[in-house]
């Protein structure tokens, strides 16, 4: 790590599920965090953020960046999620802030944050996707094609900055019991459940603990995606 | 899981040498009482295990007597086998027209059902101790296949779907099985690799660069902690997957 005192990561979702899980574990780390989301996160830096804000994003990056001396990590798990919809009744407004959120906000962090490890010549990004995005779904399709659009993205990011100290990893969790999964939610049934080799939910700390592999000691990972699924897609 | 002294136990085959030996030395810093095999102690294992405070098991994998031998005498030594690391491997290049079938069988042998034989008989002490992780050390070469390489990359693709069947039919039992595929780590192999191809060690190395789209090679210790991912408590939602830290040698894959 290049700032000589302790690692800082950037999170987007910081407030909740994910975002939260992984901001507590860096911290229990000794990393410091800088946290972006609408709503107040518990970081160092908390800086309440719409990541479909290009501008936006790169004020907070920035502001981060300089209150912290440069970012090592960025991790961009925001992000929401609408199940039940068939393909015909997805809305334009649906589909477009969907878009927006997740793919969306993935390129504005990876844009507002690449110029600092660019000029600092180090730094990982890593993106949450889904084990959707591997396997496929129904009713959820908008979610699916984004989360799907993430692991174009990030590969063909790894891709063009491979020459680079750069890394940029992808982590598909699978179903993971996080407020995002409301309590009726087709993947929190026994049914479902029942389906997973490993029978339950994963857990928002297993996927924190991906992250965090991926950012201490993923220096030979370039492009990939892991996935702590349960065994949803193997 | 088994506790010696406080200690889960892990059992890594391939020891002697480059990413056998780093795992056993990271899982021992972490925290694991160690098993350590190799084909035959030439002094190194016997080194590597006075040094970690572990059990030097020698004998070769493709042997279904040694490989229960081995894993009686783990599980004898410790109280119970918790992680097992199939490292060890057998790999003999040429083109596939005029392989000898001798050679296609030992690489087969050793790298694929040896470790079958040795999954079957340390998975009733996970079972015994309620659960367990196993973590198969493929190939980049079993994900994109490899000319000259066709025995072994098929031996380390049985591997990567033998990872993928023993995390379907083990993880309701809480034994966690999957793969670890490395493409090109700076090792003592690379020196076997320079001999064969009549090029310097430097050489080697460089020309394993290109390959790399990050142009750096991995290392043996960089392997170790996928490894130590796997069989640690951050390994416990994975089920029959493929890590590839392989600086994205196999990212354009399928």
């Amino acid at each position: 790590m290049s700032t000589g005192a302790d690692p800082v990561v950037a999170i987007t979702g910081a407030a909740s599920g994910i975002g939260a899980a992984t901001a507590a574990l860096f911290s229990r780390q000794g990393w410091r965090t800088a946290g972006l989301d609408l709503r107040p996160s518990t970081t160092d830096l908390s800086m309440t953020c719409d990541v479909t804000d290009a501008a936006a994003v790169r004020s907070a990056i920035d502001a981060a960046a300089g209150r912290f001396g440069g970012i090592d990590a960025a991790v961009t798990a925001a992000g929401y999620y609408e199940e039940g919809i068939d393909v015909c009744d997805i809305t334009r407004a649906q589909w477009d802030s969907m878009l927006q959120v997740i793919l969306g906000g993935t390129v504005n962090t990876c844009a507002a944050v690449l110029p600092h490890m660019i000029a600092r010549q180090s730094g990982t990004i890593i993106a949450i996707s889904s084990e959707l995005a591997l396997g496929g779904s129904a009713t959820d399709l908008h979610y699916v094609a984004a989360k799907g659009a993430v692991l174009g993205l990030v590969k063909s990011l790894a891709a063009e900055l491979a020459a680079t100290p750069i890394r940029l990893n992808v982590v598909a969790p699978g179903p993971t019991d996080t407020p995002l999964l409301a309590p009726d939610s087709l993947w929190r049934k026994p049914g479902y459940l029942a389906t997973l080799p490993l029978g339950r939910l994963v857990r928002p700390g297993e996927v924190a603990a991906t992250v965090y592999y991926l950012a201490t000691e993923g220096r030979a990972y370039c492009g990939e995606v892991l996935s702590p699924n349960a065994g949803a897609v193997i | 899981m088994t506790a010696v002294n406080g200690r889960p136990v892990a059992f890594v085959t391939g020891a002697a040498q480059g990413l056998g030996h780093a795992t056993a030395l990271r899982l021992a810093a972490d925290g694991f009482a160690v098993a350590v095999n190799d084909i035959s102690d030439d002094g190194r294992l016997a080194a590597l295990a006075s040094q970690i405070g572990g059990l030097a098991v020698p004998g070769d994998i493709a042997d279904p007597d040694a490989v229960t031998a081995m894993a009686r005498e783990t599980a004898g030594h410790f109280g119970g086998v918790d992680v097992l690391v199939a490292n060890a491997a057998a790999m003999e290049m040429g083109p596939f027209l005029t392989q000898d079938p001798r050679t296609w069988w030992r690489q087969v042998e050793v790298n694929l059902s040896g470790h079958f034989r040795l999954i079957q008989a340390v998975v009733p002490h996970m079972r015994a101790a309620g659960g367990g992780r196993i973590v198969l050390i493929a190939s980049g070469w079993g994900v994109i296949g490899h000319p000259n390489a066709t025995a072994y990359a098929a031996s380390k693709a049985g591997l990567i779907a033998l990872a993928k069947g023993l995390g379907r039919e083990l993880a309701p039992q809480g034994i966690l099985a999957n793969a670890i595929a490395p493409s090109y780590i700076d090792t003592e192999q690379l020196g076997v690799d320079a001999a064969d191809a009549g090029i310097t060690l430097d050489e080697m190395r460089q020309r394993y660069r290109e390959l790399i789209p990050t142009g750096q090679l991995a290392t043996a210790p960089d392997i170790a902690a996928a490894v130590a991912f796997l069989a640690g408590p951050g390994g416990s939602a994975f089920v029959g997957q493929v890590l590839q830290p392989g600086g994205g040698v196999t990212r354009t894959r399928a």
